[in-house]
């Protein structure tokens, strides 16, 4: 069977990555879409966006999927290269970073504060499955309490960033994050309209994208790899900010929009150098 | 050519502006502090950015990506800032982004003694990363003028062979203070030896070939040439794939570009008094060396037969020097022996090699004059024993 | 002239000895000679030992050790008693009686003393200038190697405050050192 391309694959993506090497089911695609779409729709071409990933899932399925230049960093790091990145680069060139929850907000999450912290210029999609699936299902810290995965044979029961009150966009809002939104899977178009004005922000922009994982998260949680099913799950307790309900994990919607509040990183570097050449002082 | 009274980090500065360097990232910690000092002050000044980063870890990442966005880039730490290179350091040898990493070594293990120098780093600077399948060059060298040149060096190395290259120093090297001549001009550099190469950029399709040839530009990102770097094994164009045939290429380019091009570094090295054929070879690198040379030519003026092999270029290991069956001692900033180990590999079997180690100080020449006597006279060596002394 | 000269400086934090060597460094650099001079600290910058080894030569420098010093300034106790036997029957101890206060008489070298705090204190109420009378001493002592005027030139580079007590300090050590 002959894979049918849309517009947006031939003008964004390389067709060698398609079909990807996904698991059947995969809700990974759907966030990838959204934020080509995204893209599509701010009128930007491949060349004006370098495309970094991290390791996991969310890394391997979108690493080389983008046309244009692109490279994926060590597991947790890529919020550092990203900074180097953004330093060198000439300032019309965006940098987008598709990568996963435990490697935003499990070992990478130090650097990724002081990415929102120093206000670098670049978007950061975290592509979130609901724990470490490519290693098979181990529970991450954004995972759902109570969850039951291969390392939480009886319902993951620590504390993490994502429920009691605690939202890792607490931690990255508080570190100076200038753009937060998140949105599931299930959002569609609200989805497209956050991460456009993620990628439109000149500083630090992260879109929480949480989707679902029928093979480990769906076995092992819900008791069975029906995609369906797990969509269903996730969308009854998804709400929109404001309308929580008392089982709801994932509120959604733009958390936090200070685009424009404070100077981004690279601009920051850029005119203290000159200053500094010029007079000799800041 | 202009004369200063300066550390060898001033040295390293000003080698590594003349190297092109326009990124510094850096995490303070004693004795590589001051060198992210001077860099801060420096390099504004000539259009370059200083960033300091929240660990060691994140400072050679952040390197990582200003070298693929084309920047010339380094780091410095001291050992316990090494070991948190070991991310990055693969991350950079596989992909092949070219910058210069500083170790200005301590005394080990841990965080050890933090003002005193240490050689404790020898086999990791040449293990700095996991996975293996790759080769690394180390340049030690041993004054502050030294120094600059050895920086620029490791500049031009990097480019040519797209990889980070470490420089081994120590905590006397680079607080100590020396006159240092420092180029103002490309004739001045010339006549320096100083080289530079510049930073090119693969325009592919094929960034990973399956070779080992010199000068294919880095990978570099914001040209539109498609170009794939990742921490995984590429093929040719750049895709992460799972076959050990291709990964067998990539490797074989990690580890023969360095080896099939000795002529890039396998002059790095000195000889005083090697030319009859010494009945005693002392061995060293970094500052040791310096008392080294101060003791042999003692031994010299006292009729001993007794040569001095300082290694500049440590890793890959110059084996060819150690080809004649001699004695010889090796002298080090450890007490555990590393470097022994490795002139124990390349000299004959038959041959004499002896180790002495002290750490956080400098050898006496007293001390190695004993040694010396004492292996030429075929008597056994003490080990040093521990004179407790009131300060 | 010798061949090489080492001169080690050794007090407490605080009292200016890797100012100092720095100096002696400063001005033989203007004089084309080659130098080295490694600082070291105690465990602390402030209140552990300090000491200066400073290497003089017309040839490049090997070893930046001065493991037979040619001149050592003492600036405490502990430093006298610490590195007095390293200097040589031909070598020279300087030494402050106000932090100095016993001297061994057995050593074979010639020892001077140079109170350069009461000298500080008396002219200038400040102890803090007896950095610059210790240096114009060891200068006095070093002429043959290093010129007077560079040295002071080098040392009001090296401290650009309180040039004119610092130059009357300097020129006090001077006068007092007696070879």
């Amino acid at each position: 069977m002959q894979y049918q391309s849309s517009a947006l694959v031939d003008d964004y993506l390389r067709t060698r990555k398609i079909p990807s090497t996904a698991c059947s089911g995969c809700g990974l695609g759907i966030n990838h879409k959204v934020v080509i779409q995204a893209i599509s729709e701010l009128g930007l071409k491949t060349k004006d966006i370098i495309w970094g990933t991290a390791i996991g899932c969310a890394g391997r399925q979108t690493f080389a999927t983008w046309k244009g230049d692109g490279f994926a960093g060590t597991h947790g790091r890529v919020y550092a290269i990203a900074r180097g990145l953004r330093v060198a680069l000439p300032r019309d060139k965006k940098i987008v970073l598709t990568v996963g929850d435990g490697d935003a907000f499990g070992i990478g999450l130090l650097h990724l504060i002081h990415a929102a912290r120093s206000n670098a210029g670049f978007t950061v999609i975290v592509m979130d499955n609901l724990g470490y699936q490519s290693t098979g299902g181990q529970f991450g810290f954004t995972t759902p309490q109570g969850a039951k995965t291969d390392s939480s044979p009886y319902g993951m029961f620590e504390h993490n960033l994502m429920s009691e009150g605690m939202d890792v966009m607490h931690i990255l809002k508080g570190a100076g994050a200038t753009f937060l939104a998140r949105h599931t899977a299930t959002d569609g178009l609200a989805a497209v309209e956050s991460v456009k004005k993620a990628i439109s922000n000149n500083g630090f922009s992260l879109v929480h994208m949480p989707y679902p994982c029928p093979t480990n998260f769906g076995s092992r949680h819900l008791g069975n790899r029906n995609a369906v099913n797990i969509l269903r799950w996730m969308q009854k307790h998804t709400a929109p900010l404001g309308q929580e309900k008392p089982d709801t994990i994932w509120a959604t919607g733009v958390y936090h929009d200070a685009r424009g509040s404070r100077p981004e990183l690279s601009e920051l570097v850029w005119d203290s150098v000159g200053k500094i050449r010029r007079t000799g002082k800041l | 050519m202009k004369r200063f009274l300066e550390t060898g980090n001033f040295a390293i500065t000003e080698g590594a502006i003349l190297g092109g360097c326009r990124f510094f990232c850096g995490y303070p910690i004693t004795p590589a502090t001051e060198l992210a000092e001077a860099m801060s002050l420096r390099l504004p000044q000539v259009n370059g950015v200083y960033l300091q980063a929240e660990d060691e870890c994140a400072a050679m990442h952040l390197c990582i990506g200003a070298s693929l966005g084309g920047m010339k880039s380094m780091t410095a730490t001291s050992g316990p800032g090494f070991i948190l290179y070991a991310d990055p350091y693969g991350w950079a040898l596989g992909c092949e982004a070219p910058m210069v990493v500083m170790n200005s070594g301590r005394v080990g293990p841990v965080s050890g003694i933090t003002g005193a120098p240490g050689q404790g780093e020898f086999y990791l600077t040449r293990y700095p990363t996991q996975g293996g399948n790759f080769e690394t060059i180390t340049l030690a060298p041993n004054s502050a003028q030294e120094c600059l040149k050895i920086i620029v060096e490791a500049f031009y190395l990097s480019e040519r062979l797209r990889m980070p290259i470490t420089v081994l120093g120590d905590q006397l090297l680079t607080d100590g203070m020396e006159d240092i001549s420092v180029p103002e001009n490309d004739d001045e550099m010339k006549e320096m030896g100083l080289r530079v190469w510049p930073r090119l950029y693969h325009k592919g399709p094929d960034f990973y070939p399956a070779s080992d040839a010199l000068d294919i530009p880095p990978v570099q990102m914001g040209y539109d040439t498609g170009a794939l770097c990742s921490d995984w094994t590429p093929t040719v164009e750049g895709y992460d794939i799972e076959e050990v045939e291709e990964h067998h290429k990539h490797a074989y380019r990690l580890i023969y570009k360095v080896r099939n091009n000795p002529q890039l570094y396998e002059d790095f090295y000195e000889k005083k008094y090697m030319d009859d054929d010494p009945d005693l070879v002392v061995v060293s690198y970094g500052t040791p060396s310096r008392v080294v040379n101060t003791a042999v030519e003692r031994a010299r003026s006292e009729g001993l037969k007794v040569g001095a092999l300082r290694l500049i270029n440590l890793w890959p290991f110059p084996d060819r020097h150690f080809s004649r069956k001699t004695k010889y001692l090796v002298v080090e900033l450890n007490w555990d022996g590393q470097l022994v180990r490795e002139v124990q590999r390349a000299a004959p079997k038959d041959a004499e090699v002896k180790f002495l180690g002290c750490c956080g100080d400098l050898p006496t020449i007293p001390d190695l004059m004993e040694t010396f006597t004492k292996m030429l006279k075929n008597q056994p060596l003490e080990r040093k024993g521990w004179v407790l002394e009131a300060w | 002239m010798k061949d090489r000269l080492e001169i080690v400086a050794s007090g407490f934090g605080g009292q200016g000895v890797v100012r100092l060597g720095q100096t002696l460094g400063e001005a033989a650099v203007k004089q084309g000679l080659r130098v080295t001079m490694l600082k070291s600290h105690g465990t602390e910058m402030r209140g552990g030992y300090v000491r200066s080894q400073v290497v003089l030569s017309q040839k490049a420098i090997d070893s930046p050790m001065c493991e037979t010093p040619d001149v050592f300034l003492a600036l405490s106790s502990s430093a006298y008693n610490r590195f007095k036997d390293t200097v040589p029957a031909e070598g020279i101890i300087v030494y402050d009686p106000a932090f100095v206060e016993e001297i061994d008489a057995s050593l074979p070298c010639r020892q001077i003393a140079v109170p350069a705090k009461d000298i500080a204190v008396r002219n200038f109420k400040r102890p803090i200038f007896s950095n610059a009378v210790a240096l114009g001493s060891l200068a006095k002592l070093l002429e043959t190697m290093l010129e007077k005027n560079v040295v002071l030139e080098s040392f009001l580079e090296v401290i650009p405050k309180y040039k004119d007590e610092n130059r009357n300090a300097f020129e006090m050590g001077y006068e007092t050192m007696n070879i």
